[in-house]
């Protein structure tokens, strides 16, 4: 026996003593992007290191890290994780929480608060601080249809006849905490979460139980009755399209697709309590954070490269690498982006949005349960006292969320 | 038990007891000093190794553990800070507990060595008062591969199980009893022992607690492994029993065929069946095509639908494994039983009951456990044909209606970092799995019985 623990011992020691032996070499920054970004980002940092001696001697290694799995990662593993990343801004609040984000310097989030559109900005700041750079603001949705099935895109009623008559399918995810206000905002309701600056949930403002609510659920039950409807917003994995509602990402796949017939445009309005209300939804936002640094050196430089790589010319230069959609406002306006036909259905969309702010995990869970029940047909009789009910239960939870 | 462990303890003080009072100088130096006795005595081999790993340990003590260990009450008080812009980590409760667990394991295992240096000791000085001579080093070396050699191929299993298994164990347990959560993540922030404030957050009905919730989940999870395990078995042993019926034509292409889901890999297969049943999937789009139905059945929206589903597509990829395992044994019950049944004139349902079925489920009955307890912990068929879908209202923590405790947990970590109550509820899934396993082990023929079949 002894000599196992003999073995097992010594093995035990050296385990333990080189684990905590690592040391991060403070001239090393590591950066995480989506992968489709990778090589541009590359080329943008030795640009930037090229314009600026005092920090060619900082080693920077891109890494292919999907933006919703970055956010993931810090929150494991902050020791490992990149001292530059970009996430989505529904991520911001669970990361400021678990303190894995620097706040911006004050001086710099004014100037970085003018240079982007209002919603980008709101969506980097929690309470005062600001703590992240916009680097997008393509994350919305809007519908994408086939001229030759739909040739009326303004109204919902009208992308179903469409559809309808052509044998299509019309694809909106009603499950999803992120598609499924477009109808309760549209109505006028609100839904918002408070949070203070430690990433912290305060408070909860919402009005879905009330007759707004009643009418936009009535609106999402009867959409589910269409023979056309087919709950998804994912275009790779979708059949028979006749109209989808969907973000930029899948353009591409869109215009496979549709071929000559691809068009997009604003959500449509849809008859809501006798009149009819434009449909709504978020303005999503992509951010480029900074790990809290314990050098200063290293901490001047992620800095200073972050905000270049969210700078104006950036992100010109990104949109015409790879098309993502810019949230500063020089580059909003230049030529390029206004004559694309995606980013402008998106453009005229986000005019009826509200830039997503956050909402706690459980939100989107919740979310999930309420356009379940909406599906399988739980109301498909329902009167407007049980539609309220239902919307009462929803509230209630939501509130209970925070 | 308790009593046992006394009286050996007492037992065992005496002797170390003894072994003091009756050493030599240079026994007792080794109490002190490990090792010392040995090396006097000329077993260099065992003194080093005993001198060395004293000196090891507790130099792995004093330069490292007991910054850990001395922390481990509170898990860190020192909370990081900012320096201007500049971040000063504190304390991490982390690596706090995970290396002030791992510094109490040593520190019992010196306790141990310290013992076995005692007893080598004693040992020593009882051969030599005998008259006996010590064995030599080259002796002691030549034991590890002859009368000790079981010893030294354990050692690295040992070591394994108990780096990459046991002390992961303890450290989740542990965890249960924090509060390490999304709001307290090292290394930024601290967590701290909360006792039993998350098994009433789990358990607690109404209020703050959720066990409304866990108890949906886990009388779902139940279901589901009662029907996914007796079904698939009664099921498969039929078909078996068709396909081995006298008369039935090209036998192997039947067995082929339910073979072949095997061979697909259930990634795939579950994954695309998933989708076949979709809205737009190819079992609404013929519906629709031919009419029966106006719009899309919601398989995977409504919660009856999809769990009766879920049961179903498993009951096809189960049926095949039972099929093939019942064919073996069913040509294995002698044929004279049946014969001899057949001319007491029983019909075909009276020997299934009464000659088929108590052999099968003799031999089967730890197969089916395995299988029972395989199918609460069916991460996969769960997850790849909906993800624990669909959600309701009325479920906490983003809880679906055919999630499984293991699928909630996994979500739970994954979507919520909200790692104290994943640890509560895996000490749950540890313990419904042990409670059924060691019950219905007792209680199976099988095991009751070991001769009754042969």
């Amino acid at each position: 026996m002894k000599k196992i623990l003999a073995i097992a011992l010594a093995l035990v020691m050296i385990v333990a003593l080189a684990a905590p032996a690592y040391a991060a070499d403070n001239k090393a920054v590591k950066v995480w992007v989506a992968e489709n970004v990778v090589d541009f980002t590359k080329a943008q940092i030795a640009d930037f290191q090229a314009a600026h001696p005092e920090y060619a001697d900082f080693v920077v290694t891109v890494e292919p890290v999907g933006e919703g799995d970055a956010a993931s990662n810090v929150l494991t593993d902050l020791d490992a994780a990149a001292d530059i990343f970009g996430f989505p801004q529904d991520q911001l609040a669970r990361l400021v929480a678990a303190n894995s984000l620097l706040e911006l310097d004050e001086e710099v989030a004014k100037q970085v608060a003018a240079e982007n559109d209002a919603g980008s900005v709101a969506a980097a700041t929690l309470g005062d601080l600001m703590y992240a750079y916009p680097m997008t603001s393509d994350n919305g949705y809007f519908l994408y249809y086939d001229k030759s099935v739909v040739s009326d895109p303004s109204t919902l009623e009208g992308i179903l006849a469409g559809c309808e008559a052509a044998g299509k399918s019309f694809y909106y995810d009603l499950r999803s905490g992120w598609y499924q206000p477009a109808f309760f905002f549209g109505a006028g309701c609100t839904l918002t979460y408070d949070t203070d600056s430690e990433g912290a949930y305060t408070g909860c403002n919402i009005d879905y139980a009330s007759d707004k609510g009643v009418g936009a659920m009535k609106a999402l039950v009867a959409l589910v009755k269409s023979p056309a409807f087919v709950n998804g917003s994912s275009m790779s994995s979708a059949t028979n399209v006749g109209a989808i509602i969907d973000g930029t990402w899948d353009a591409g796949a869109v215009k496979e697709t549709f071929g000559d017939n691809y068009a997009c445009a604003k959500l449509p309005t849809v008859e809501i309590n006798g009149e009819a209300k434009q449909l709504s939804g978020f303005g999503g936002f992509k951010l480029l954070g900074v790990k809290p640094q314990t050098d200063d050196d290293k901490l001047a430089f992620c800095d200073a490269l972050a905000y270049y790589l969210a700078s104006g010319e950036v992100q010109l230069a990104r949109y015409n690498a790879v098309g993502w959609g810019p949230s500063n406002l020089e580059a909003k306006a230049s030529e390029a982006v206004q004559a694309d036909e995606a980013l402008s259905a998106l453009g005229a969309q986000l005019a009826f949005t509200i830039p997503q702010g956050q909402y706690p995990g459980e939100y989107w869970g919740l979310a999930e349960g309420l356009g379940d029940d909406i599906i399988a047909g739980k109301y498909a009789d329902a009167d407007d006292a049980a539609l309220l009910a239902a919307l009462q239960t929803f509230q209630a939870a939501c509130e209970a969320a925070k | 038990m308790i009593s046992r462990f006394f009286r050996a303890l007492g037992k065992d003080l005496h002797e170390i007891g003894l072994t003091f009072a009756e050493g030599s100088w240079a026994t007792r130096l080794s109490f002190l000093i490990m090792g010392f006795g040995q090396l006097v005595r000329g077993q260099l081999v065992r003194g080093l190794t005993m001198l060395g790993l004293e000196g090891g340990i507790l130099f792995y003590l004093i330069s490292f553990g007991w910054n850990y260990l001395s922390d481990i009450l509170t898990l860190g008080t020192v909370e990081t800070h900012k320096e201007g812009r500049k971040t000063v980590y504190g304390d991490n409760s982390f690596l706090i507990l995970l290396y002030g667990l791992l510094t109490i394991v040593i520190i019992a295992a010196l306790i141990f060595l310290w013992r076995v240096n005692v007893r080598q000791n004693r040992e020593a000085e009882l051969r030599l008062k005998r008259g006996k001579r010590l064995p030599t080093n080259r002796e002691d070396l030549a034991s590890l591969l002859d009368k000790n050699f079981d010893k030294t191929l354990l050692a690295l299993p040992v070591f394994g199980i108990f780096v990459f298994t046991v002390l992961p164990i303890i450290f989740m347990i542990c965890i249960a009893f924090t509060n390490y959560d999304v709001n307290h993540q090292p290394p930024a922030k601290l967590f701290t022992w909360v006792g039993l404030s998350n098994f009433k957050e789990l358990f607690g009905i109404g209020g703050e607690g959720f066990g409304s919730t866990f108890f949906y989940v886990l009388g779902w999870t139940l279901v589901w492994a009662f029907f996914a395990t007796f079904l698939t078995y009664f099921l498969g042993m039929a078909v078996a029993i068709m396909i081995n019926k006298k008369g039935i034509k090209l036998k192997k292409l039947w067995r082929t065929i339910l073979v072949m889901t095997i061979a697909v890999p259930q990634f795939v297969s579950l994954l695309y069946v998933g989708k076949m049943f979709a809205a737009d999937g190819l079992v609404n789009g013929l519906l629709l095509k031919w009419g029966w139905i106006q719009t899309a059945i919601p398989f995977w929206q409504n919660a009856t639908y999809a769990r009766i589903l879920i049961i179903l597509i498993n009951l096809w990829i189960g049926i095949p494994y039972t099929m093939l395992i019942v064919t073996g044994l069913l040509m294995n019950i002698p044929a004279e039983l049946y014969e001899s049944a057949r001319i007491d004139g029983a019909n075909a349902f009276q020997t299934f009951r009464k000659i088929t079925l108590p052999y099968m489920l003799f031999v089967t009955g730890p197969f089916l456990l395995t299988q029972f307890i395989g199918n609460l912990n069916n991460f996969n068929v769960i997850f790849l044909l909906n993800q624990g879908n669909p959600k309701s209202m009325s479920l906490a923590k983003n809880a679906g209606s055919t999630d499984l405790l293991v699928t909630w947990l996994y979500k739970m970590t994954i979507n919520d970092s909200n790692y104290k109550i994943a640890a509560v509820i895996g000490i749950m899934v540890f313990l419904v799995t042990a409670v059924i396993s060691l019950v219905v082990y007792n209680t199976m023929p099988s095991v009751k019985d070991e001769e009754g079949f042969q």
